[in-house]
């Protein structure tokens, strides 16, 4: 009888093990005794940076895992904006999170972020910009950026950025498939992750599906921004929101491919999901198109109408 | 040059190349860098070493003499040296007389016979004191000073009491002198980087007790390889915060090594120096928090790594200031750098629209279709090939150029935030007023996530 106990003790370590090595969720293999919950614990301290929105995160088994590599990619370089835009919200929202307890109010103590830049995108796309990035809910004293010159650099730092620890995330931009950055490469970056227990992002611009060891890939694509919301609740139409991101999860562990549209809410730094711009007047310009006028911005409204107010006026 | 040739016909002529020639006076100072840190150049051809508290390592003035002329005489150069109180005596001697150690006794006497010309004076003043009679400096001292004063100015008796060491002079090292430095003398060359890397711990170990007595940790340190043939390697490697570690120290040099290709090792390397050439005082910080301690140990580790491997440029944080120029309103600081000091709170403004999250440094030039007159948005935009429709747009944000950093022709720009059809969202500008300016140009200058 100790005997048998002994070895399915064995059994479940061994499972166990598997398990951790696929980063799978092994909570469902004994239910009984206490192991069950050691096993728990052992799930809920490695942590996964929830969503906060459930269709995405039971896709994702609970959420993104904190110690592990995901692929974010783009299909062509035009896309570039929306895919360092999915990057950098995820990186705010891991910033922001403390031990998936609370939200944290001062930005004193939050980790460093690294974005590794690539010659290309830069180039293409432009560098990532201070102000910007605070109005998208990241603090720049807290965003360190490196421009390697050659891939093996940029990989270098990626891995010794990792196993340092010192960043809640590291960001490592690549341009399109490269061929010294196959599945190699990315397994001992995975591998190195997995033991620093840090979180790393390749994003790729204009980049086709290929076999890595991310965990999970996403496929982004711009769409178009929600409305701004007026004091009362209303719409302003014609104006441009909150970002929009069209996000395809193409890797999971869930077979079915998942696509829905996410708004990024940089005040509250979370996602939302995206209710499509319905208005298409606004979103079409009319034909006197003469008669359209920008939005203003940081500018006086019009004087208010006396008198007795019977109608609104069409937003647009 | 006709008539060598005709003495000589198979003479070769090779050009004078003075950089060449300063080039190697440099690399012999270099190596003179293993008798005192106090090395300086003397005209084309000189070496003022300034060996005070230096000599008895090598046994005694007579020993470094001796050893420096031997071993320059085997590199092939031609040496003359000597050793005294002041530059200027030495120079006398080693260049009018012998090879020798003038003791403070007998400076006069060794002094008295040589020639004028020994007491560094341009050739001018040396042929006029011939004129005179005065042939050589013991001629001098016997004259009375003011006269000489009247007829050739101070010059003259400066250089005479700089030869006699009344007048301190002081000679100008080449190399700012390192607060601390330890090194390690070999018998036997070393090649192997695990070697160098080995003795580097050593030494980064021994100068630990240094570090502490000032209360010190470095910021710059100096990893000084003497190779057998002469040559002298110096790596220098910056630490974001003062360090003492000599793990650490180790760390910074074996990325910097690891970063470096061309270093040959040839037939080794017989001494090996750290120098801290910039220090900083040591916070004893006690550990309360030891999480929050531990990344920032991290952090700095890393940097430190990063800038020795690819230079203190390639890992850069932002520091924001006061402008509302977009590009003018971040600047890149080294990492490094920023570490060390506390950053100053990005100052916050209140009244702008929101802000790319990508920013093209220098704008594009775009072509705008159907903008509106006079301040609106275009309708359609041709941006690197490809038409955008414009769905939405939101501006104009009106920028005036600063006039206090810029001339009177910087234009004023008005931003637009723009969303296309597909959903793409830019930031472009415009460049010019329509009431005042003849033309308007129209510029991509970020993107929007």
């Amino acid at each position: 009888m100790a005997g048998k106990a002994v070895t399915q003790e064995t059994v479940f370590a061994l499972r166990e093990t598997i398990a951790r090595m696929e980063g799978r969720d092994n909570r469902s293999f004994d239910a009984s005794d206490d192991r069950a919950d050691e096993i728990q614990d052992a799930q809920e301290k490695r942590g996964r940076l929830s969503f906060g929105i459930d269709a995405l995160d039971g896709a994702l088994d609970g959420g993104l895992p904190l110690d592990g590599l995901t692929e974010i990619r783009s299909s062509a370089m035009k896309d570039a904006g929306a895919a360092s835009g999915f990057a950098l919200a995820i990186a705010a929202l891991l910033q922001n999170r403390v031990d998936g307890l609370s939200v944290r109010q001062s930005g004193e103590n939050e980790l460093p972020i690294l974005w590794i830049a690539d010659r290309l995108a830069v180039l293409e796309a432009g560098m990532p910009y201070a102000s910007g990035l605070q109005d998208f809910g990241i603090a720049p004293e807290t965003f360190l950026h490196a421009r390697p010159r050659k891939l093996e650099d940029a990989l270098w730092l990626a891995e010794a950025a990792v196993a340092s620890g010192a960043f809640a995330m590291t960001i490592l931009e690549v341009s399109g498939n490269l061929k010294h950055f196959g599945l190699t490469e990315s397994r001992r970056l995975s591998l190195r992750a997995k033991a620093s227990g840090r979180h790393l992002v390749v994003l790729r611009h204009a980049g086709e599906q290929e076999a890595s060891s991310a965990g999970f890939r996403f496929l982004i694509e711009t769409a178009p921004a929600a409305n701004r919301y007026l004091a009362d609740g209303t719409m302003l139409g014609g104006s441009i929101g909150h970002s929009v991101f069209r996000l395809t999860l193409e890797r999971s562990r869930n077979p079915a491919l998942l696509s829905l549209s996410l708004e990024w809410n940089s005040h509250d730094r979370r996602f939302f999901v995206s209710t499509p711009v319905k208005s298409a007047g606004s979103n079409r310009p009319t034909a006197h198109s003469g008669a359209r006028l920008s939005a203003s911005v940081d500018r006086q409204g019009a004087q208010e109408k006396m008198g007795k107010r019977l109608a609104f006026h069409r937003a647009s | 040059m006709a008539e060598a040739r005709a003495i000589c016909p198979g003479v070769i002529v090779i050009d004078e190349d003075q950089a060449a020639d300063q080039r190697l006076l440099e690399a012999v100072a270099d190596w003179c860098d293993r008798y005192t840190p106090l090395v300086a150049l003397e005209g084309r051809n000189g070496l003022f070493l300034d060996v005070t508290g230096c000599a008895h390592l090598v046994g005694g003035e007579a020993c470094l003499l001796e050893d420096i002329l031997k071993r320059l005489t085997q590199m092939g150069f031609e040496v003359r040296g000597a050793i005294s109180s002041s530059p200027g005596l030495s120079w006398a001697v080693c260049r009018h007389g012998a090879d020798r150690i003038v003791s403070d006794e007998d400076r006069e006497d060794v002094l008295t016979p040589l020639p004028v010309a020994a007491l560094r004076l341009d050739p001018k003043t040396v042929a006029a004191l011939h004129k005179l009679g005065l042939k050589c400096v013991g001629d001098l001292m016997r004259t009375p000073r003011a006269p000489l004063v009247r007829r050739f100015g101070p010059e003259v008796l400066l250089r005479l009491d700089q030869a006699r060491g009344d007048d301190e002079e002081a000679i100008s090292p080449r190399r700012p002198v390192a607060s601390l430095s330890a090194e390690r003398r070999l018998a036997e060359p070393i090649q192997s980087e695990e070697d160098i890397l080995f003795l580097t711990r050593q030494i980064a170990k021994s100068l630990l007790s240094g570090l502490e007595a000032r209360g010190v940790g470095g910021r710059l340190f100096e990893l000084v390889l003497f190779r057998v043939d002469g040559q002298v390697f110096r790596l220098p490697a910056g630490a974001s915060r003062p360090l003492r570690d000599a793990e650490r120290i180790t760390a910074l040099f074996s990325q910097r090594l690891a970063a470096l290709q061309d270093l040959e090792a040839g037939f080794g390397f017989e001494i090996l120096r750290i120098n801290v050439l910039h220090h900083q005082p040591f916070e004893n910080i006690q550990s309360d928090l030891a999480e929050n301690d531990r990344r920032h140990l991290a952090l700095s580790t890393f940097v430190d790594q990063v800038s020795a491997r690819f230079g203190p440029n390639c890992l850069q944080t932002y520091q924001l200031r006061e402008s509302h120029i977009p590009e003018r309103a971040e600047r890149f600081v080294p990492a490094a750098e920023a570490l060390g000091r506390q950053m100053p709170k990005a100052p916050q403004m209140l009244s702008r629209s929101e802000r790319p999250v990508r920013l093209f440094r220098v704008p594009e030039p775009l072509e705008s279709f159907a903008a509106e007159i006079p301040d609106g948005p275009p309708t359609r935009f041709r941006w690197r090939r490809l038409t955008h429709q414009v769905a939405r747009a939101e501006g104009p944000e009106r920028l005036s150029p600063e006039w206090w950093l810029d001339d009177e022709a910087a234009a004023t720009r008005d931003y637009f935030r723009l969303e296309s059809t597909a959903g793409y969202r830019f930031w472009i500008f415009r460049k010019g007023l329509y009431e005042r300016d003849a033309q308007q140009h129209w510029f991509m200058h970020g993107l929007f996530a």
